[in-house]
């Protein structure tokens, strides 16, 4: 069929679907869905799917889908998508695709997304999804989509011929420097993106400039960071090598594997292996082991004094975590033994329990389900545990929309590890967490069927997240109809004593007009910001809460995060340090507010604001009422700032304000 | 809801159809739907003006909803489905002080009371009768087929059974023999019997104001249940003066001044159009679409436009094209049924899929591999729309689709 009647067809469905009110779009979307697929597998189809996007996109072509909501998506889950997808739902995915692509180039815009935003989800996807790009979809795809498979192929060419590899290939591995800046946990989405940087290189593809090195670089860190496995030469093989390395060859290796992993925070699976025959060959390396395995986790004394204090411990760990396809639990270990945590008197017991843990079967069942069955679940569940411990800062919400659970999480594993270790051990063999809300006892036992797995996430947040999403609910439900913010009470029941009884809230819900939001700013100054407060640091990390905007400023929702540090930065800006449990804290909020989370100070995982900035996005904190050193007044013009930099933005509108309550 | 003109109607429809709802949205009068108390709760939070009604049988609480409505200051009340048509008839008897519009809508519910007012007007009918039980069928069976001389052996005319209060296909069963008569289930009794007749079958759908035809398109059957397009050949457009004719024996026979009709009618082959059934409401087999997408009008919105008494003659003038020259192609539908037992997946045949005239497809991937065996006339499916200049290419491309394979 010739091009020129297809899109006289789309043109006439697309016009149903514009004309069509919005509870009826889905009865013409299978029109437009259907000839757009056909229409993408035509010459120069997806050039006309292009300059429609704006068009198919506000008439609603994503209408009560999850792609209406372009910022909410995981470039992870494309993939799965187009494997797994039905015809329908694939070409909603590639529609999308070629929506980002516009909105990338700015030849429109979509509330929520930013070109910037579309950008990176795109080199995401591109990364992600190589294979297509490159070669075009596999056999099975071909086999199950049929034509649709065409069209799968054609969009990402298209794709590919808009943005040369060359240019992908840098900006894949900038995408990957700066998702691994941010050290998360989940870290499937970049070894997936590794191996298919490396793919294309080993077909020749990507040229040889400064980009080509780089990627280079990020796949030997992955696949072969030492000399004895730069070949990538299969698990047996790497074995054999090693029993024939001298004592300074071991120690070389070491360190080789303890370079890569902190340069980069990727753990290649030789690590692993080279791990478990540190600790499972005890006889030939008696007295020098310990010595080796600091090497090849890279710890320092602080490190290297609690390898040793707790050697017996540590050797289990290796041995029922660190896995080929759990290597990544090694990071957590040596920024486990790092911080210190061991000494605290009740992580080391609470860790040899989880050791012994049997698990219950849902919850077997559900870590198989989620992560497969290549490591057993309660290795992974171990490797998971210690994960949140190392790097707790590196908890993601994945595609669950409740940020408060990763966030409780994240707060646990940085202040109360041993509660979180209590917590994981109800879950995992009694399917049951019990919290208490003012005296009142709050089970989840039974309540958690049924409930959305969190997906792309790690394996601490898949078993506790549906348990904490039903506690938050239920504490929810005990404070409705008092007349203010629930997280009020919420809050510190949830998360625990240190949390500041009292609770500043910017917004009146009933009205969502700003209260005493002058107030609410002196208040935030002289809570946290050092000059005011009597240079005092934040003790124990702080839930807050952000009114999130997009980068033309413009509200999007309300959102959970934990204040962590205020300091001042090298070029003496005062910085709020905080975590946020979206996957990507690099964001645009508009107005020049730019989310940093490198380069100004941050730690792994933090996110950082210059404190100005943070406090024009604040809606909500926690302190205690009686400060217990004197505080001075915030500076007047300073705050007279913050406040226009919240009303030019999310508050826009919201200016009348309601009488503070008494 | 949209802006509306204060000086036309307001209109209640009866029954939850969201295409209708979506139209009549979009149209320049004010309207309330008027349906079951499960579809409130959506109604409401989409904005969507809503009064909550059982269509149960009328009984003594219709004049409670027709009392409501009139407060409410609604000028009509349209039917969608064939189960709201008797309610439609109640509420504007009372709406319209016009307490004969009851009646006439009893007459278009029951399909046995229906052929015999057709009948009295002297419109031409197939034989039919009223079965009570098997019975009923078998003498019917034998009465027909010795009328037709037929000798012992000789293959059977079929004879139709339909339910009486049915819409379109439903219920409909075709009988040929005494097995298929025992095949009937008893819950379906009473029914209405008639003889088959051999001929052409095609529907109209008229728009009717005033007791005169504002627009009317034919739709052609390829093969009854499973495929229409509208508008229809010229072999079968030739007739159009004839089928006004008896359209406008319809609407005096059935003292129809207002609304919108959906007839069936046979042509056979010594050139006799006998009248089949008709309807009060929209057509199955979304005719509605087809009909906007050959000729670019929305027919909810037409027959809003039908029986708002507030209407004038211009807005009727300008809103309809001319019949058939104004048409921009010819729209045409097919149901798909599997033709296998067993079926793993969907594929549209590749001849359907590359041919010009193909639009798109609703059908959906099988959930169970087990087709279930067709009973009467089952319920396709999905459908599959095509556009195209040539009626008679058309016409050839859906008879085709009945000897391909959507399911395999």
């Amino acid at each position: 069929m010739e091009s020129r009647q297809l899109i006289a067809k789309l043109e006439y469905a697309l016009e149903q679907l514009e004309l069509a009110r919005p509870f009826n779009k889905v009865r013409f979307r299978a029109a437009v869905l259907d000839v757009a697929a056909r229409l993408a597998a035509e010459p120069g189809g997806i050039d006309i799917l292009y300059d429609l996007a704006p068009r198919y996109d506000r008439a609603g072509i994503f209408a009560d889908t999850p792609w209406d909501q372009p910022a909410t998506l995981l470039p992870g889950l494309v993939r799965n998508t187009l494997e797994q997808g039905d015809r329908q739902t694939v070409i909603i995915e590639l529609l999308s695709q070629v929506r980002l692509l516009a909105l990338s180039r700015g030849a429109y815009t979509h509330a929520g997304m930013s070109a910037e935003q579309a950008r990176h989800f795109l080199s995401q996807v591109m990364a992600l999804n190589l294979d297509h790009l490159v070669a075009g979809p596999g056999e099975a795809m071909r086999v199950r989509l049929g034509r649709v498979g065409a069209a799968v192929a054609g969009v990402f060419r298209y794709l590919l011929e808009n943005t040369p590899f060359e240019d992908i290939l840098g900006r894949l591995v900038q995408e990957v420097r700066r998702i691994m800046s941010q050290r998360p946990l989940q870290v499937d989405n970049v070894k997936s993106m590794i191996t298919q940087i490396a793919l294309a290189r080993g077909r020749g593809e990507g040229g040889s400039g400064a980009a080509a090195a780089e990627a280079d670089r990020l796949v030997s860190q992955l696949f072969g960071p030492t000399a004895t496995c730069a070949d990538d030469p299969g698990v047996d093989a790497y074995l054999q090598r090693v029993e024939q390395l001298s004592p300074a060859a071991l120690e070389a290796e070491a360190r080789g594997f303890a370079d890569a992993m902190h340069a980069s925070g990727l753990v290649s699976d030789y690590h692993a292996v080279f791990l478990r025959r540190l600790v499972q060959h005890r006889g030939d390396l008696a007295g020098t082991r310990d010595g080796v395995l600091a090497l090849a986790l890279g710890l320092s004394s602080t490190g290297l004094d609690a390898l040793r204090t707790f050697s017996e411990l540590v050797c289990r760990l290796v041995e029922g975590a660190v896995q080929v396809g759990t290597a990544q639990a090694a990071y957590g270990l040596a920024l486990l033994l790092e911080s210190g945590q061991l000494y605290a008197a009740p992580v080391a017991p609470g860790l040899w329990r989880q050791i012994d843990l049997r698990l219950s079967p849902y919850c077997s069942e559900l870590l198989t389900r989620v992560f497969g069955g290549g490591v057993s679940p309660s290795a992974r569940l171990l490797a998971g545990t210690i994960g949140v411990l190392g790097q707790p800062l590196g908890i993601g919400q994945g595609n669950n929309p409740t940020c408060q659970s990763a966030r409780a999480i994240s707060v646990w594993a940085y202040n109360d590890p041993d509660y979180l270790l209590h917590l994981i051990s109800r879950a995992a063999h009694f399917d049951e967490i019990v919290m208490r809300f003012e005296g009142e006892a709050i089970s989840t036992g039974g309540m958690t069927a049924g409930a959305p797995v969190p997906l792309d996430t790690d394996p601490v947040s898949v078993l506790l997240v549906p348990h904490l999403d039903v506690m938050y609910r239920r504490m929810g439900e005990l404070c409705a109809g008092r007349g203010d913010d629930p997280h009020r009470w919420i809050n510190p029941e949830l998360h625990g004593w240190w949390v500041g009884r009292e609770c500043f809230l910017a917004v009146d819900i009933h009205t969502g007009g700003l209260r005493d939001y002058s107030e609410f700013l002196r208040r935030f100054y002289c809570s946290y910001h050092p000059f005011y407060n009597g240079n005092q640091p934040i003790i124990h990390p702080q839930p807050a809460g952000l009114a999130v905007t997009d980068s033309s400023g413009t509200f999007v929702g309300w959102h959970a995060i934990t204040l962590i540090r205020v300091a001042l930065d090298r070029e003496n800006t005062m910085r709020v340090y905080f975590f946020n449990p979206n996957n990507d804290s690099g964001q645009d909020w508009g107005h020049g507010v730019t989310v940093s989370t490198h380069g100004h100070g941050e730690r792994h995982g933090e996110a950082s604001l210059p404190f100005t900035q943070l406090a024009s996005r604040l809606y909500l904190f926690h302190d205690d009422t009686e400060a217990l050193v004197p505080t001075s007044s915030p500076d007047n013009a300073e705050l007279a700032e913050v406040r226009q930099m919240a009303l030019a933005s999310w508050a826009a509108g919201r200016e009348r304000e309601t009488a503070a309550q008494p | 809801m949209g802006n509306y003109d204060r000086n036309k109607g307001y209109v209640a429809i009866l029954g939850w159809s969201l295409n209708a709802i979506d139209a009549i949205d979009r149209f320049d009068r004010r309207y309330v739907i008027v349906a079951p108390p499960w579809a409130e709760e959506y109604a409401n939070k989409h904005d969507i003006p809503f009064i909550s009604w059982n269509f149960e049988r009328l009984n003594e609480r219709s004049m409670e909803i027709a009392q409501r409505l009139k407060e409410e200051g609604v000028d009509v009340a349209i039917p969608l489905y064939e189960e709201t048509v008797e309610w439609a008839g109640a509420i504007n008897a009372v709406l319209l002080d016009n307490p004969r519009l009851m009646g006439q809508s009893l007459l278009f519910r029951d399909k046995a009371l229906m052929k015999r007012r057709a009948q009295l007007g002297g419109i031409r009918v197939g034989i039919f009768e009223e079965a009570q039980d098997k019975s009923d069928v078998i003498r019917f069976l034998t009465r027909v087929n010795q009328a037709l001389l037929k000798l012992d052996g000789d293959p059977n005319d079929p004879i139709h059974l339909k339910a009486f209060d049915k819409a379109g296909c439903l219920g409909h069963r075709v009988i040929r023999t005494a097995d298929d008569v025992d095949n009937i289930p008893e819950d379906e009794f009473p029914v209405l019997m008639e003889s088959h007749l051999d001929g052409w079958e095609f529907a109209v759908e008229a728009f009717i104001k005033d007791g005169k035809i504002h627009f009317m398109n034919i739709s052609e059957y390829v093969t009854l249940g499973y495929s229409v397009f509208v508008p229809a050949t010229p072999d079968l457009e030739k007739w159009r003066p004839r089928v006004e004719e008896e359209i406008q024996k319809l609407i005096d026979t059935f003292e129809i001044d207002f609304g919108f009709i959906h007839p069936e009618y046979f042509v056979t082959s010594d050139g006799k159009m006998y009248f089949g059934e008709v309807a009060y409401r929209p057509p199955g087999f979304n005719a509605f679409e087809l009909i906007e997408r050959a000729y670019g009008f929305n027919a909810y919105q037409a027959m809003v436009m039908m029986f708002d008494p507030k209407t004038t003659d211009e807005e009727i003038k300008a809103f309809f094209p001319r019949e058939v020259v104004d048409a921009k192609g010819h729209a045409g539908c097919f149901g798909v049924y599997p033709r296998r037992r067993v079926i793993n997946e969907l594929q549209i045949p590749d001849e359907t899929e590359n041919h010009e005239y193909f639009e798109f497809h609703e059908l959906q991937s099988p959930m169970q591999n087990k087709v279930p065996k067709r009973s009467a006339f089952g319920t396709h499916w999905g459908l599959v729309y095509f556009f195209g200049d040539d009626p008679y290419r058309l016409r050839d491309l859906l008879k085709a689709q009945e000897d391909l394979d959507y399911y395999l």
